[in-house]
């Protein structure tokens, strides 16, 4: 299992919002855990594709000098489920970034309908967990995330705002 | 990867708390991007063993009555430091209430004495037959994995 | 524009219950923030955002949490007391929280105590409502 979990951005705002894809397919073997006979993506799963939406949002904000950390699930609501065949809308607005965090809210739809909302808040490690070890490089955006920012930005049809 | 975010069950008390281990391994797929210089449990996945930890208590208390059980909400769930592969995660989960079709905890892991996440949880159940009869025998083959799992836990 | 003490108080209420998913019935004026409430540094960041945008007045971390540069100093800190300096400073950063008590025993471990519901309320009334 690949640690990716939205598919492609396909709008995005510098320091404001962006919006990402995620396909639910069948093809993605843990579904079929979750539960033997009935496959629904895990909530969890949904909270990770915002995740990552919002956080590659608020790190390109800060033109990815920071490690941007998950620190806050505040909210996650979840309205309905989502199933094999479901391509997931998932829209980040970023309510607050500053030096030290950042704090999002998100919408995952699943056509006309609202599945989830969540919000988040993301930690700039640097600034904060002193005493704690990581790596210095930014090893949360790594090849595999700054690539699907390079896929979109490189589309010929997306429309790109400019920083 | 096998969507299964718990080990072992160290104690149940039905209808009130129960007490699980998470062993994590440099085995597990996800860790290779999460992230490659620096392997660290994913903070949902965090979530998502304290989630089925919780459903173990409900399948438990409820006597496997429903089949599905899935997260409701997730509140100011807080991430306090990360777990390297070879840790042993434990999970301690609170029963605020659990009813037939819904249920809510406070939920928190520890390595050794350490805390590494903590949140509130609310979670609803249900079965798939009482959408559509057609999918009574769905709910009882999830039911019938879940009874498996629970014994190969230790939680009943 | 002028805001009533409890206008104030309801709107503290509801940001510390959006903020740190606790009941209502939790949030009493004199429940501790960190004790009773569990929060903790990520939480006073959110809870500086959501209040700058309830309120429409910029607040300054330090003035409201507990200061961590202050508690990490040396200079401030000795054997888990704080120093006179310490205090001092203490002070002169959080005027609307009352040090009396805590002066005569300045323990680290008790400064918790001191940051309570009633606490933003007062510090939001004096800053919406300063002449």
């Amino acid at each position: 299992m690949r640690w990716i979990w939205i598919d492609k951005f396909v709008e995005f705002e510098s320091g404001k919002r962006a919006a990402a894809i995620k396909n639910v397919s069948l093809a993605e073997e843990h579904l079929h855990d979750h539960f033997p006979g009935y496959p629904v993506m895990p909530q969890s799963l949904m909270i990770e594709a915002m995740a990552q939406t919002s956080g590659i949002l608020v790190g390109e904000a800060r033109h990815f000098q920071e490690k941007v950390i998950l620190a806050k699930i505040t909210k996650a609501v979840f309205h309905a489920l989502a199933r094999p065949g479901d391509q997931l809308r998932l829209e980040a607005e970023i309510e607050n970034l500053t030096e030290e965090a950042a704090a999002i809210n998100g919408t995952i739809r699943c056509g006309e309908k609202v599945i989830g909302e969540i919000s988040l808040m993301f930690s700039h490690i640097d600034k904060n967990l002193a005493g704690m070890e990581f790596p210095e490089e930014n090893f949360v955006f790594n090849e595999q995330f700054m690539s699907l920012l390079q896929f979109y930005l490189e589309d010929p049809e997306s429309s790109v705002q400019s920083s | 990867m096998k969507f299964i975010l718990l080990d072992k069950v160290l104690s149940i008390e039905v209808g009130r708390r129960i007490e699980a281990v998470k062993a994590l391994s440099l085995a597990e797929e996800y860790l290779g991007d999460h992230f490659p210089s620096f392997p660290v449990l994913p903070g949902v996945l965090m979530i998502e063993g304290l989630l089925q930890t919780a459903a173990m208590l409900v399948r438990v208390t409820n006597d496997f009555r429903q089949s599905m059980i899935v997260l409701q909400e997730a509140r100011n769930v807080k991430y306090k430091s990360f777990v390297k592969p070879g840790s042993l995660v434990r999970m301690e989960v609170q029963a605020k209430n659990i009813e037939e079709q819904s249920s809510s905890f406070f939920g928190a892991s520890y390595v050794g004495d350490e805390p590494m996440v903590e949140g509130r949880l609310k979670l609803r159940h249900y079965n798939l037959a009482e959408e559509n009869p057609k999918w009574s025998s769905v709910d009882a083959r999830i039911i019938r994995e879940m009874k498996q799992r629970a014994q190969l836990l230790g939680a009943c | 524009m002028a805001i009533s003490r409890e206008e104030i108080c309801i709107k503290v209420r509801e940001t510390l219950v959006d903020a740190l998913g606790v009941d209502d019935d939790e949030v009493t004026d004199e429940a501790t923030l960190m004790g009773d409430l569990g929060a903790e540094s990520i939480d006073f960041l959110d809870i500086v955002f959501r209040l700058e945008k309830a309120f429409g007045i910029k607040i300054p971390r330090e003035e409201l949490f507990p200061p961590e540069n202050l508690l990490n100093d040396a200079h401030y800190v000795e054997n888990g007391k704080l120093t006179a300096e310490g205090l001092t400073k203490l002070k002169a950063q959080m005027p609307h929280v009352d040090f009396t008590e805590f002066s005569r025993d300045p323990d680290l471990n008790k400064l918790p105590d001191l940051f309570r519901v009633k606490s933003i309320c007062d510090y939001i009334d004096s800053n919406v409502n300063a002449a």
